[in-house]
């Protein structure tokens, strides 16, 4: 059932970097399992690290399309997998009416009619009038997709509960239409951000990733791979800073989408190399909050010093 | 290789670590796929399918060292050991077996060979058969790695030796040549005889590591709060943290089966606008789950500090089980720490609020004093959806008790839960104002251990705002 989608390990840490994504052993390895075992994938982590973008890369490198549905408080079934396009089957009801009529109309008794209506009630539930949500497209899809719920810590533990019903057999019944059975097991990608504990129950289901900040070496080789106009020097200087700011006790220490868009903007102002001016006015790019500031600013020789 | 990970998966649920069944038929399967051959590459393996939390991660990584060897790092060990590997002696003697057909026993040819993965898997086997889950302490070491190299036949394995040198003389090697190769064998077999020993020591590392997780969860949890040492009640952080989240998983589970409720007029209609005015989809409001909203009174003088320390850590890790905590702590001056909860991390704020939080540390407890400060100010933020969770021993030094400050908090409270750090037995004996202050509390606990502190708690989040107060 589970067709190889990579052949070894390695295979898997090449197509990443060729996707220019930089993944570590340990994250080439699960997700070569998750694609293996047809297990989806719960990766956890500070903002920033690049969990989603390791979904997007995965649909790139596997070529399989991306869809991806974002949890939010509120988000219940039927946003998720389904709704009836009621309007619409409203509408051809209207219009419908006066067929409707001549249905009905050599039938001579109440149960008679009724009997006719039933015999064409499927075509008011069908697929016509089922605008699939995220969850039931990548069930519906012709071609292995990449799934990616983003966020799930934001939504409810009711709709994990329900998200888990799904992800264990990939199948889903629709009242009106029956079971309806996935074609190909996707590729399910998971990302929380810790705002609440994940039930036990999806957990188990899951394989687990944990996605820190990276190490100083792969956070260079991150920086020097997506902004390649970069000097090497600077890129070092700026690896170095930023690992001595994320030691300083943050409420939110900058992470590598951080420290990329720190990097662009130094490279768009031409600079050479960390002038503490220079670093003071575009240190907003790389911390967020006011307290944040004072404390980096109060310490920005340190930050600075080789 | 799938017993051993069993055997692993054991290990880590008795630390602590849920595992399902599942889990582990997944671990088995994820390895199997994945294969041996890369030590990191397995480890990840292994965290991938058993660790679904990142602070498990911990301990899964000790216990990984203790039970899979890094064996390339054995092997480098081992080379050190042998010293300088001479590598004319190690070709002349492969050379010798290859040409003259010996039949060596395995064990000598393992010997020979030097692999460090294939000796430890051999001593690995005949631990099994020497007893060695008997081992528990430091002194049984040696007895134990002598009765596992008394599993191996070292007559044959010296016969074998002999009748291999034997040979190399009949080839018409010098007697200088001959006592290097001698001495190159002995060496051989020392370094082997102290991997034994390596192995059993590090199996004594990890049955007494074994054992004191055992400790931590079975007798400190039964253990008198008082009588904690300071490494004790690190311990019994991590045991606290634990228990606040079964108390909050089992919260989540309840709340799901809340799914009735009455008629939701307003969405209803609204829905039914699509369906030309029929009442298609019926929604149901959800019943309103009134979180308690709760106010620690905490004792913080030393005798009780401990019991203190725990249930601030158990209140605030369960803070979203609760509308609202306030804390206030005292001896004889009372003070509110609510701030520093808020703006610190819990361990932090909990350590703040027994030592650096602005009350007289030194002085001796007034309860009395204590609530009558509380009712003059804080009586009017007092309400009948408020719970206040008191913790003291009610050891008064002789003060005026003025109960009637906590009868007047009663009366704009839902209720008081005391939990008393001291044993039932001395409540009213000597200065134990308790049976005064208990006609005006709902509920009055002994609260000497962590379970029965757990176990107030839980009833606290659990059945506490059903009964109809």
């Amino acid at each position: 059932m589970f067709d190889s989608v990579f052949p070894s390990v390695d295979d898997v840490q090449q197509r990443f970097r060729s996707e220019k994504y930089i993944a570590s052993r340990r994250i080439s390895t699960v997700v070569y399992l998750a694609a293996r075992m047809g297990r989806p994938v719960l990766i956890e982590g500070p903002a920033g690290v690049g969990k989603t973008e390791l979904a997007k890369a995965l649909a790139e490198i596997t070529d399989r399309p991306l869809i991806r549905m974002q949890c939010y408080e509120g988000l219940d079934e039927g946003k998720a997998l389904y709704e009836w396009k009621y309007a619409k089957q409203l509408l051809y009801t209207q219009l419908l009416r006066d067929r409707i009529g001549e249905l009905v109309a050599d039938a001579h008794s109440l149960p008679d009619a009724v009997a006719k209506i039933a015999g064409q009630d499927d075509a008011f539930f069908s697929f016509r009038f089922l605008s699939p949500r995220p969850l039931l497209s990548a069930i519906l899809a012709e071609r292995p997709v990449t799934l990616l719920v983003d966020e799930i810590d934001k939504a409810e533990p009711e709709f994990e509960a329900f998200l888990l019903e799904v992800l264990s057999d990939f199948q889903v019944s629709v009242p009106e239409l029956g079971t309806i059975r996935a074609k190909h097991i996707p590729l399910v990608v998971l990302t929380s951000n810790n705002a609440r504990e994940l039930s036990d129950g999806l957990k188990r289901r899951c394989l687990h990733l944990f996605i820190d900040f990276p190490a100083p070496a792969e956070e260079l080789e991150i920086i020097r791979m997506k902004v390649p106009e970069i000097s090497e020097k600077l890129a070092k200087a700026v690896v170095a800073a930023v690992g001595k700011i994320r030691a300083m006790d943050l409420r939110k220490p900058p992470s590598v989408s951080e420290s990329l868009d720190w990097a662009r903007s130094l490279v768009i102002l031409n600079a050479e190399e960390l002038q503490p001016e220079l670093v003071e006015s575009t240190l907003t790019m790389l911390v967020k909050y006011e307290k944040d500031l004072e404390r980096v600013r109060g310490a920005l020789d340190k930050v600075l010093a080789p | 290789m799938d017993e051993r990970i069993l055997e692993f998966i054991g290990d880590l649920r008795r630390a602590e670590i849920r595992i399902s069944p599942s889990e582990a038929v997944d671990a088995l399967a994820a390895t199997a796929e994945i294969g041996l051959d890369d030590r990191e590459t397995f480890k990840s393996t292994l965290a991938a399918t058993l660790i679904k939390e990142s602070r498990d991660r911990e301990t899964f990584d000790r216990l990984f060292n203790l039970y899979f060897l890094d064996l390339q790092a054995l092997g480098a060990g081992l080379k050190k050991a042998l010293g300088p590997e001479d590598p004319r002696i190690q070709q002349l003697l492969n050379q010798v077996m290859s040409e003259e057909g010996l039949d060596l026993d395995d064990m000598t040819e393992l010997m020979l060979e030097g692999q460090g993965s294939a000796m430890e898997m051999a001593i690995r086997a005949r631990g099994q058969g020497a007893g060695l889950e008997r081992l528990m302490y430091f002194l049984q070491i040696g007895y134990f790695s002598r009765r596992i190299q008394d599993r191996f036949d070292w007559e044959t394995i010296e016969r074998d030796i002999q009748q291999l040198m034997a040979l190399l003389e009949a080839r018409g090697l010098d007697p200088g040549q001959l006592a290097r190769i001698r001495s190159y064998l002995d060496l051989r077999l020392e370094s082997f005889r102290r991997m034994i020993r390596q192995h059993v020591e590090r199996e004594l590392e990890r049955r007494a590591w074994r054992q004191g997780e055992r400790l931590t969860r079975e007798i400190l949890s039964e253990k008198p709060l008082f009588a904690l040492t300071p490494d004790e009640v690190n311990q019994m952080k991590n045991v606290v943290a634990r228990l606040a989240r079964r108390i909050k998983d089992a919260l989540a589970l309840r709340q799901r089966e809340q799914a009735k409720g009455r008629l939701d007029a307003r969405r209803t209609i609204r829905k039914s606008l699509a369906y030309g005015g029929v009442p298609m989809e019926i929604f149901l409001r959800r019943r309103h789950r009134e979180k308690p909203k709760l106010i620690t009174v905490c004792d913080v003088s030393d005798s009780v500090r401990n019991a203190s320390r725990f249930m601030l850590q158990l209140v605030w890790s369960l803070q979203e089980c609760f509308s609202r905590v306030r804390s206030y702590v005292f001896v004889s001056e009372i003070a509110e720490v609510t701030q520093a909860f808020n703006t610190l991390p819990v361990e932090r704020a909990i350590e703040w609020a027994l030592k650096g939080a602005p009350v007289d540390f030194h002085c001796r407890s007034d309860f009395g004093y204590a609530f009558s400060r509380f009712v003059k100010t804080e009586l009017d933020s007092l309400d009948r959806k408020t719970t206040i969770l008191m913790l003291g021993d009610a050891r008064n030094n002789y003060n005026d008790p003025q109960a009637w400050a906590l009868r007047l908090m009663r009366e704009r409270v839902k209720g008081i839960i005391w939990l008393n750090p001291e044993g039932q037995w001395g409540w009213g004996i000597g200065d134990s104002v308790m049976p005064l202050y208990a006609p005006a509390c709902d509920v009055v606990r002994e609260c000497r251990t962590i379970a029965q502190l757990a176990e107030v708690v839980d009833n606290l989040v659990h059945h506490w705002w059903r009964r109809g107060r």
